[in-house]
């Protein structure tokens, strides 16, 4: 087990190298110059844009952080591998730079930023557990019944419907419309995360909408698992052996079938943690996605690059920790042995 | 020496109710900073306002750059003068009075005594130096401040900006109360530039960037609330300073600024209740102003009569490179401007919340002549004819004219083009376009890629001068028609030499005419405030600037 997490760790550093990289060539790529969009509308006085050009390392600056000129006095670009490098030298100190627009340090802007989104990721993958596993149970229990078409209704719609277009109607139906019907009783924020309102209160709307396509597919996904489960021999000996259908579901039938639906809800939970964009932008939620998304609009590459970069992170290292996971839910799995001893 | 010394109005002079009646009372209501006070003081009535704001790019006066971080600082600090857009002149803010010398390079302002910072410490005239000479040092922090630009004419900005200094030679203090500006150049607007909501005395406590940053520490009506700070993203609190040094302090306890990314999101939290002041989605100007009122003045909020739509000092305009070989026709210029179908733009695509252009210059500037720029408006008739003079049309219609317009796709200018398009199509000209994203297009603009592309421009202050002399003047960055008329640049600098008010402008007035002859761009409209207060705010007042009058707002209980 030892060896295969570090082997997993190093494979990490491929990965890791091949993502950054490719985001340095986009950033030189894509049209558009980074440094002319701080100033608005208006434009640089020249000294300026050259003194923001050498501050973000885009012109070559000697020790001392003065420009270098060329024999012709003209300034030089910082070549992109010099720029790479610098940037991973930076990273392993634990500095991803300084946003072009705020002049305030990347690790510092995702610090903020940070908590909400794991706040969000929690609340949001309670739901889609609680929610998700308790619709497939009622569909597969109750299977063909009004219950059993309701929750495959529901499930087909949410899995239809894109999550910004859900978070707008929840943000119409219970901030706006919901609020004129009831008088107020429906008082809830329909956006942003601070203001006078309880602090839980500001989770309701986005984390629905974050849950919504994830909780349908854990429902159908809890449904198949348990229906199929339920034909099995080991299910019919224990009706044999005159168990109740209670004993059956709960001990025998639920404890198997839950394995795939948990693998997924922890997967899903580990998407859920490196940002989401469009439900952090509809409900205007201070996490990295939203972050993201908005860096990206201004050409703010260093929160770009900082951004991607601690997606990546947790996005590998919660792969890890779901295949790890499954020598503990399937103890007939283990890792870096010959076959035979599987 | 011209001396300006005026009685000292409050902080904001006002409008209450929108009528004229109101509005005298409400002027003499405005308290005198710092001492007398002869008016009335303002009673407080308390409450929290909560007031739609996007999110600032800064609220630190160091970078304070667009109208989101400008409202800000305004509430947060002052100014040394301030634009009453009422009496159309400039008013005393932080300094009591002011003069220039003759040549118009050096101005010498006194301080209002008494004054504090939200911290304690005293206001004074080295605070001011402080202040500003923090914007210009590139050494502030790790990167320079982009607004530095407003100080270019004092004297020792090159040395200090450049890193060879570390102060300004042109700013003196010869005692806390006075404050004396040289400048390199007469500019005798200088006292209009010093109402910009940046150019503000900061204290010591400053040096603490990254602290100062998120909870700026000002000379105004309001402080950033106790233990916050600017939560990017989501929310800004302030509270009433109750040291204030004017009569006209805050009748509001609270200011919360909710942040929102979005028109459309904050006007749905408008509706939820959750904001009282919010900008209106332009799908949504009709219902709005059904359904809550229209301002009579366009610029107070009242019971009832809740949604602004006043004019603001800002221009959209196409800019055209008369470089070109194309375009460096005046005639094609002034063709194609006749051509457009401003009022059907206006009425169309902004249910009358934007004004046609007939001049660079917008209304609500002091010196502004309706017609101007009398080739800014729709005439196809007299477009038609010019066309004929000038590129006659063969059998087939067409005149031989591709021209390639240059926009960038966000917001909805791609509806204003395609309508430019379709204009120029009926009187015989083919249009092509080029759309790109903002930050591509400046690429285009600033390489002098372009034939014509859409711009707009929002004054800093609200002078002729800051139209004519940054769109106009040779070699500036914001002329990216690349116009170059050494008669208009010889003009620009007359005036700004004079220092006598009414001369300036006429000399100005002038100017502004020659330019309208050589059409190096084409006005298109004026934009005009699309906001909206709830029944919650009994009376607010936010001047053309959208720079509102918080400290003299009054909420219903």
């Amino acid at each position: 087990m030892v060896k295969y997490i570090i082997k997993r760790v190093l494979q990490f550093i491929p990965v890791f190298l091949g993502v950054t990289i490719i985001l340095f060539v986009v950033k030189t790529v894509v049209p558009g110059d980074p440094i002319k969009l701080i100033a608005g509308d208006k434009a640089l006085t020249p000294e300026v844009e050259l003194q923001l050009r050498a501050a973000n390392d885009m012109i070559e600056t000697d020790d001392n952080g003065a420009i270098i000129y060329d024999d012709e006095g003209n300034t030089i670009a910082t070549p992109i591998w010099k720029q790479y490098i610098h940037y991973m030298s930076g990273l392993l100190h634990g500095d991803l730079g300084t946003s072009y627009t705020r002049k305030q340090a990347v690790t510092d802007i995702f610090a903020q930023k940070y908590p909400y989104t794991i706040k969000l990721a929690i609340v949001a993958i309670i739901i889609e557990a609680v929610v998700g596993i308790g619709a497939g149970m009622v569909s597969a229990i109750k299977r063909y019944s009004f219950w059993d078409v309701l929750v495959t209704l529901i499930t087909s719609l949410l899995v239809a419907m894109p999550a910004f277009w859900l978070g707008m109607l929840l943000q119409l139906f219970f901030g706006v419309w919901m609020k004129d019907w009831t008088g107020g009783a429906f008082y809830l924020p329909i956006s942003g995360a601070s203001g006078e309102f309880q602090d839980w209160v500001y989770y309701i709307l986005p984390a629905v909408t974050l849950a919504a396509v994830s909780t349908a597919y854990a429902a159908r996904i809890m449904r198949s698992q348990l229906l199929e489960v339920m034909n099995q021999d080991y299910i019919r000996t224990a009706k044999a052996k005159g168990l109740s259908r209670h004993d059956v579901i709960v001990h025998h039938a639920l404890k198997n079938a839950l394995i795939p639906v948990v693998t997924y809800i922890g997967i899903d939970f580990g998407g859920m943690l490196s940002g989401a964009i469009l439900t952090e932008t509809v409900f205007n939620w201070p996490g990295v996605g939203y972050e993201i998304y908005r860096a990206i609009t201004q050409r703010d590459w260093p929160i770009v690059m900082g951004g991607v970069t601690l997606v990546v992170i947790v996005v590998l290292v919660i792969n890890l920790i779901v295949d790890i996971s499954y020598a503990f839910l399937d103890p007939r799995i283990r890792f870096g042995a010959p076959k035979d001893q599987a | 020496m011209k001396d300006h010394k005026q009685p000292m109005m409050g902080r904001r002079t006002f409008v209450k109710g929108g009528l004229a009646a109101s509005a005298l009372v409400a002027l003499a209501g405005c308290g005198k900073k710092g001492g007398d006070t002869t008016t009335t003081a303002a009673t407080s009535t308390g409450g929290t306002l909560n007031y739609y704001l996007n999110n600032p790019e800064c609220i630190d006066p160091f970078n304070c750059q667009e109208d989101q971080g400008t409202q800000v600082c305004f509430q947060l600090f002052d100014s040394l003068t301030n634009y009453d857009f009422n009496k159309s002149e400039l008013v005393p803010l932080a300094a009591t009075s002011w003069e220039a010398n003759d040549s118009a390079d050096e101005f010498t302002f006194h301080l209002a005594e008494g004054a504090k910072f939200h911290d304690g410490t005293d206001v004074n005239s080295k605070a001011f130096k402080r202040g500003w000479e923090r914007i210009v040092n590139p050494k502030t922090t790790t990167s320079p401040s982009v607004i530095s630009y407003h100080l270019a004419l004092v004297e020792g900005y090159e040395e200090l900006q450049a890193g060879n200094a570390t102060e300004m030679t042109g700013l003196t203090c010869p005692d806390d109360n006075t404050f004396v500006v040289k400048l390199t150049a007469p500019y005798a607007d200088f006292p209009y530039v010093c109402s910009h909501p940046a150019l503000v005395p900061v204290p010591e406590c400053s040096s603490d960037f990254d602290t100062f940053y998120y909870a700026p520490v000002g000379n105004g009506p309001f402080k950033m609330k106790e233990g916050t700070k600017w939560e990017d993203g989501q929310s800004i609190d302030l509270q009433k300073f109750d040291d204030y040094y004017g009569s006209d302090k805050a009748t509001i306890d609270f200011v919360h600024f909710n942040i929102q990314k979005d028109v459309e999101t904050a006007y749905r939290e408008f509706q939820a209740g959750n904001i009282d002041i919010a900008e209106i989605p332009t799908a949504q100007i009709k219902d709005a102003i059904s359904q809550y009122g229209e301002s009579e003045d366009g610029y107070t909020i009242t019971s009832g009569k809740q949604c602004l739509l006043g004019d603001e000092p800002s221009t959209y305009y196409l800019a055209i490179n008369v470089k070109d070989s194309v375009m460096s026709d005046v005639n094609l210029r002034r063709a194609i401007s006749l051509a457009i179908n401003r009022q059907a733009i206006c009425d169309t695509l902004f249910e009358g919340t934007r004004e046609p252009a007939d001049n660079i210059v917008p209304p609500s500037i002091k010196g502004y002549e309706e017609g101007a720029w009398s080739y800014s408006k729709y005439d196809k008739d007299a477009a038609t004819a010019l066309l004929d003079q000038y590129y006659p049309a063969d059998a087939s219609g067409k005149r031989g004219l591709s021209l390639n317009l240059s926009y960038n796709l966000d917001g909805s200018h791609k509806q204003i083009m395609e309508s430019v398009i379709s204009d120029l199509n009926a009187v015989g000209i083919d249009v092509s376009s080029t759309t790109k994203e903002w930050a591509s297009i400046l690429d285009d603009y600033d390489a002098g890629n372009f034939q014509f592309g859409r711009l707009g421009w929002i004054a800093d202050y609200p002078i002729m001068d800051n139209f004519l002399y940054p769109l106009f003047y040779t070699g500036n960055g914001d002329n990216r028609s690349q116009y170059s008329n050494p008669d208009v640049d010889t003009a620009i600098n007359d005036a700004r030499t004079t220092v006598d008010d009414s001369e300036r402008i006429s000399k100005m007035q002038a100017v502004n005419k020659t330019i309208a002859d050589d059409m190096p761009v084409i006005p298109l409209f004026y934009y005009k405030h699309s906001m909206v207060g709830s029944s919650k705010v009994k009376s607010i007042y936010i001047d053309p600037q959208k720079k509102a009058d918080m400290s003299q707002c009054e909420l219903n209980a």
